[in-house]
């Protein structure tokens, strides 16, 4: 949009705007949606891709809580060969900036995947930690500071694409697995993804346990990144609960230099041009020059 | 598909849970039968879907009943209030010309229908359309179109026959020896399966409902297993459907 006001920065990538779509939320971003102004998006992180196609969950995949959603819909994805030869070049015609989000169950996998996104033209590869059953150790990588730390290790020793790390909120000290990202050499952190959560589903009489979204858990997303601001370099997409323009100024203001839109785009339709309109707002009454000025500002480095 | 703010024109209460509302049309694309409304539910995080019943340039008309706090929020909705519509969602059912038809409804299920019986109608068609409800003053009468054969049933059997719509129709069936070209049914997921399972001669469109969260085709919630060569694989209700040709449906 040429709106110098609102360019940010991850590292080497710069952003356009600080809105990124999140992954699993968005597809790949290539239904047609007239609402929705691509020029807005800093950056699209397509929905995980593993390796070969999975299938997903069965039905019930997805729930209402109060404030927000639960889902489980197990990483429903047509596989990285099918992605890179029909997908990734429609992304390419509509989006600046594209992250390619993927995960897998084993490290012999995770390379092969780490290896076809490298060779395409993509912006950063976003690994999603959170594989609930990695080499079938019962835990998400990102559960596990030494686990996290090898993983990220062996990808960045496979890829010159920047590496977004994205990591579960589910752990004790989330300082310590962010801690052991940046050491690996994770270029960005992606914080947070779904919080473990749980419902019933009376009619059907099952069991719904899945993530977390929504605004629900912004305060728990904010803390995260705060916390974590504090104790990284690499800069931070924040991420949970934002469905409005304010929403996404809190995960500035506390850290994050760019922030990622999730299920709240079910909530509120207009929510891309209400973060652009409403930060761009903020900033001219405030006397900010740009967005950089804001990241941070309620928050300190240790 | 597009999101607009809509005056209500009507919400007007049928039996004991069962609503009509017509919202005023505000939307630039055509709306097609089987495309689907995504209402926003004041305080609620996640819209709700409803089939279109009725289209025309000044309105659209949905029906449901009242099943939980979504609905129970939109019941309450007054004449002259708004609501927040994202349309038109979905597929939509194909249409065809000269054919003699059959249409199998159950419930709420009938809306689709409805908007359906009515683009076939313009189209030529013999339409029979098998109505079933629970009693009779949940029966949509006010809305069905003209010149097309209806046979009702009730489970009270307070209007029509007595029993279970597919019931019904199977005996018509077998009584008629009626030659349909085409079946399309919507309502209760055990009365499209075992309509689904009826003929393998017959083509059979149905309408699936699922919960949903995006609508939009975005977050893959809510699925269905479609056969794809020897395998299967999930599809979006939401933007592959909810119209699905039955024989490639796997019912589990």
């Amino acid at each position: 949009m040429g709106l110098k006001i609102l360019k940010t920065r991850l590292g080497k990538i710069e952003l356009e705007t600080p809105i990124i779509m999140a992954s699993g939320t968005f597809g790949y971003g290539i239904e047609k949606i007239d609402f929705i102004d691509t020029k807005k998006i800093g950056a699209i992180t397509t929905k995980t891709i593993t390796l070969y196609p999975w299938k997903g969950n069965p039905q019930p995949r997805i729930y209402e809580t109060y404030s927000g959603m639960i889902n489980c819909i197990g990483l429903q994805n047509p596989g990285v060969f099918y992605f890179v030869k029909n997908i990734l070049p429609e992304i390419r015609k509509k989006y600046e900036k594209i992250f390619v989000s993927i995960t897998e169950k084993t490290e012999k996998e995770l390379m092969q995947i780490v290896k076809i996104i490298s060779k395409e033209n993509v912006d950063a590869i976003e690994l999603n930690l959170s594989c609930p059953n990695f080499e079938k150790k019962r835990k998400m990588i990102s559960q596990d500071p030494d686990l996290t730390y090898r993983i990220i290790k062996m990808v960045k020793n496979e890829t010159a694409i920047p590496l977004i790390a994205k990591i579960s909120p589910n752990v004790t000290d989330i300082k310590e697995i962010a801690i052991a990202c940046e050491k690996a050499g994770a270029d960005i952190l992606s914080l947070i993804n779904t919080v473990k959560g749980l419902r019933i589903d009376f009619k059907k009489m099952k069991i719904i346990d899945g993530g977390l979204s929504g605004p629900c858990i912004k305060p728990i997303g904010l803390k995260c990144v705060y916390d974590v601001y504090k104790v990284v370099k690499i800069p931070i997409i924040g991420i949970g609960g934002i469905i409005n323009g304010m929403d996404a100024l809190e995960y500035l203001l506390v850290g994050a230099s760019a922030i990622g839109i999730g299920s709240g785009l079910f909530n509120n339709s207009h929510i891309i041009d209400d973060i652009y309109f409403s930060l761009i707002k903020y900033l001219k009454e405030n006397k900010f020059k740009n967005v950089g000025q804001v990241i941070g500002l309620l928050n300190e480095k240790d | 598909m597009e999101n607009k703010i809509c005056k209500i024109v009507k919400n007007e209460k049928l039996g004991n849970f069962h609503y009509l509302l017509e919202f005023e049309n505000n939307f630039n694309e055509d709306f097609y039968p089987g495309n689907f409304v995504h209402i926003k539910i004041e305080n609620n995080f996640l819209r709700r879907p409803f089939s279109v019943c009725k289209f025309n340039k000044n309105s659209i008309i949905i029906i449901y009943k009242v099943v939980g706090e979504g609905t129970e929020k939109l019941s309450k909705k007054k004449k002259g209030e708004y609501i927040d519509v994202l349309a038109p969602c979905g597929n939509s059912f194909p249409i065809f010309k000269n054919k003699k038809i059959a249409i199998i409804g159950g419930g709420t299920g009938v809306a689709p229908l409805i908007f359906l019986a009515e683009k076939l109608k313009k189209y030529k068609n013999e339409i029979d359309f098998f109505y079933g409800a629970k009693s009779k003053e949940i029966i949509f009468f006010n809305i069905l179109p003209v010149g097309i054969n209806y046979i009702f049933s009730t489970e009270d059997g307070s209007f029509g026959k007595k029993g279970i719509i597919f019931d019904v129709f199977k005996n018509f069936f077998k009584d008629i020896k009626k030659n349909y070209h085409i079946i399309y049914a919507s309502g209760p997921e055990e009365l499209l399966k075992k309509i689904s399972l009826f003929s393998n001669k017959i083509p059979v469109f149905i309408s699936l409902e699922r919960y949903m969260a995006c609508g939009m085709g975005l977050c893959y919630g809510c699925v269905v297993k479609i056969r794809q060569n020897s395998d299967w694989i999930y599809k979006r209700v939401c933007k592959d459907g909810p119209v699905f040709n039955a024989r490639e449906v796997i019912w589990d």
